[in-house]
């Protein structure tokens, strides 16, 4: 019965002619978005190798000086990204790649004004995700509304029932149809995911099977919906109002709605304001203290009532006892604000109940790499790398700065001893807490038009004339 | 006598307070053609829902070839054929494709070459065969019609105002393509306001008002009435 349905509606659309320029259209759109996408990450990755090229040749050749002048002088290191951000670049622009590591402090790049603007201000542009989220049902809808309710008004569909065509197999055919129809738009995605996993050195054939599993759910959902809505209303008119309606309100309001409802629930200070919470929070009158009690209790440990007679240099002693003084607050106020973006997020996530939308963004994102826990990963581990880094530094100051005379410089031997930053996305099934509600959300949609397709197939059966 | 291929007994429907079916008993014998009289609302259209299994009666019983809709629609339907007043048809394809279209979905497989056949035997022009049905006039829609109930074999054949609109060439020529399916031994319940045709072409005439049964003619009581006297004196009775 598919394939008969599949060359009634190729013979009729053929004829007809109008969707074919549709589906041209979206093709070209899609086209155009993966090979913008595709330019854009090529661009990006190339920027990330010369950058941390570039990064490790400043640091190594930044010839001798004192270790912690080195810790000052800082090195950056740069995001990677996997071959889905061409497709799905989330948040990338909006909460920055490049992360500066020195001394005292630990600098973010996510709390930024655009990170909150997300899901809106990505609709200008007309990225391959942007497409398939949102275009893409729009043209699942402008194909598929008049499948069932345009055969009610010409009368064709209570004809096909009289003559004994299961209700149920020709609903089956024409939603397949649909699905069918929209999965060729997937293809030019699914044959960039496959040259990606050929070429890449770093092949995520995990994540590449998972984005386009839930692309091929979120367009099962517009098919269900698209050929039950035109089942279930009298006319075709009704049936695209109806769609047209959903598809605004599902695509571009609730989205918007829900984000400003989770910023409310649970708001954010500024960037601006967390920075100065953090110096305020470490530069205290108790910071003085216990810089003044480790320095204490290191000379009576030593027996000695100056520094000048440890034997080592008390300066790096005393630096790596700071970095780990603000280390613990650092910890303290990140996990706090960690803890709350993650509230927001959940948030966000939950008003995937209402709309599908938000589940297949937030997968999609996740899959791709490119959204708040990846961003969150990838901070981690450049403050672990910190860290290691300053207690290398720190440490070769402590040891060698006395030798000195107050004047000791190091040299690339020690710089050596700092490895390069080399940043590996861990496993996507360890991501996969934070996306329950997500998931939970898009199987909850999936079932609940299985359910509400078996309704309108019984409908079906009893159509009468309207 | 064989058993009927279409079997109504008490037939009973009610839209709110209006009850469109009062207890309607009918039955149509294979190679026999009833014609189903009665003023608009008397019920005609409704009955021909219940047949096909589109409305779900009130009470009463239903079988096509000894099946019920009301417990196996899909089966039900594939025992019959149904020509509506306007065949509906997909403007954009040609008689041809509409018949393999509607056959297929209905599950008969045939080749190109036999439906072919089937549309030369309704007499459909062989240079309409492949053009689109939108430039088909009604007499030629309904022609598809009768090549898709023969397509599919059907047991029984349900008209709804077959001849309404037709040219008296056309619907002559109907008449006879109705009548040949009669011979074949299919069952015909024709649903019409017009008598003259009735008169012509029925084996029986049922007449019905007010959603009940109201008088039968059988074929020999046809040949020595005046057909229009006795439905305008039940449905004046009736009112």
């Amino acid at each position: 019965m598919f394939q008969t349905t599949l060359k009634k509606e190729w013979l009729d659309t053929k004829r007809q002619g109008q969707a074919l320029w549709l589906g041209g259209i979206a093709v070209l759109l899609l086209l155009l978005a993966c090979l913008t996408g595709f330019k854009s990450h090529q661009s990006y990755q190339q920027a990330v190798t010369e950058v941390s090229q570039s990064e490790q040749l400043r640091w190594l050749n930044q010839g001798e000086k004192g270790p912690h002048s080195a810790a000052h002088y800082g090195i950056y290191v740069v995001k990677p990204t996997t071959p889905l951000a061409a497709l799905d670049a989330g948040l990338q622009a909006y909460q920055g790649n490049v992360l500066r590591l020195e001394a005292h402090i630990r600098n973010d790049s996510m709390f930024r004004s655009a990170q909150d603007n997300l899901p809106m201000s990505r609709f200008g542009s007309l990225s391959p995700a942007f497409v398939l989220q949102v275009l893409l049902p729009l043209l699942i809808i402008l194909i598929g509304y008049p499948l069932l309710a345009r055969e009610r008004e010409q009368g064709t569909l209570k004809q096909l029932l009289a003559s004994g065509a299961s209700p149920a197999k020709l609903f089956i055919a024409k939603c397949a149809l649909l699905f069918v129809i929209s999965c060729l738009f997937l293809l030019p995605v699914a044959l960039f995911l496959l040259y990606s996993q050929v070429t890449s050195a770093e092949p995520h054939t995990l994540r590449s099977g998972l984005f386009l599993l839930f692309y091929l759910v979120y367009l099962l959902l517009w098919s269900l919906l698209t050929t039950t809505l035109s089942s279930l209303l009298p006319t075709a008119r009704r049936a695209l109002v109806a769609l047209l309606t959903i598809w605004a309100f599902t695509t571009l309001l609730l989205p918007k709605l829900a984000m400003n409802i989770a910023t409310t629930i649970h708001p954010q200070g500024s960037g601006q304001a967390f920075q100065a919470k953090l110096e305020s929070e470490v530069y205290t009158e108790a910071r003085v203290e216990a810089i003044a009690k480790f320095k204490q209790q290191t000379l009576t440990q030593y027996g000695v009532s100056n520094v000048e007679d440890l034997p080592f240099d008390y300066a790096g002693a005393q630096l790596q006892f700071g970095e780990q003084y603000a280390d613990k607050i650092f910890d303290r106020l990140f996990s706090a604000r960690l803890a709350q973006l993650e509230a927001q997020s959940q948030s966000y996530q939950l008003a995937g109940m209402l709309t599908p939308f938000i589940a297949i963004q937030t997968l999609s994102m996740a899959t791709a790499a490119s959204d708040f826990a990846h961003q969150q990963a990838f901070e981690n581990a450049a403050e672990q790398h910190r860290r290691m880094m300053q207690e290398v530094l720190n440490f070769n100051q402590r040891d060698h700065g006395h030798k000195a005379g107050g004047h000791y410089t190091a040299g690339e031997e020690l710089w050596q001893q700092i490895p390069k930053f080399a940043f590996q996305y861990p496993n996507f099934i360890r991501y996969l807490p934070h996306y329950v509600i997500s998931l939970f959300s898009l199987s909850f949609w999936l079932i609940a038009l299985v359910l509400l397709s078996f309704f309108a197939i019984k409908k079906l059966r009893l159509e009468e004339q309207r | 006598m064989t058993t009927p291929v279409i079997q109504i007994n008490n037939l009973q429907k009610r839209f709110g307070e209006y009850q469109a079916l009062q207890g309607l008993n009918l039955s149509v014998h294979q190679g026999e053609i009833l014609a189903l009289l009665g003023p608009n609302g008397a019920g005609k259209t409704t009955t021909i829902n219940c047949l096909l299994g589109f409305l779900q009666p009130d009470a009463g019983e239903i079988t096509i070839a000894g099946i019920n809709p009301q417990h196996d629609v899909v089966t039900a339907r594939q025992q019959l054929a149904y020509i509506p007043e306007q065949v509906a048809l997909y403007p954009r394809l040609s008689g041809l494709e509409n018949l393999a279209y509607f056959s297929k979905m209905a599950s008969i497989e045939k080749t190109d070459e036999a439906f072919r056949t089937l549309l030369s035997e309704v007499k459909l022009p062989s240079h309409a065969v492949d053009k689109p049905v939108a430039t088909y006039s009604k007499g030629m829609r309904q022609k598809v019609g009768i090549a898709i109930a023969l397509a599919k074999q059907a047991k029984a054949l349900i008209l709804d105002e077959p001849t309404s609109g037709l040219d008296p060439s056309a619907s002559h020529e109907f008449s006879q393509l109705i009548q040949s399916l009669a011979k074949q031994g299919v069952a015909i319940l024709m649903a019409t306001h017009d008598l003259y045709r009735a008169q012509e072409d029925a084996h029986r005439v049922a007449i019905i008002n007010q959603g009940q049964l109201v008088d039968t003619l059988v074929y020999e009581q046809l040949q020595e009435v005046q057909l229009e006297s006795v439905y305008l004196k039940h449905i004046k009775v009736g009112v």
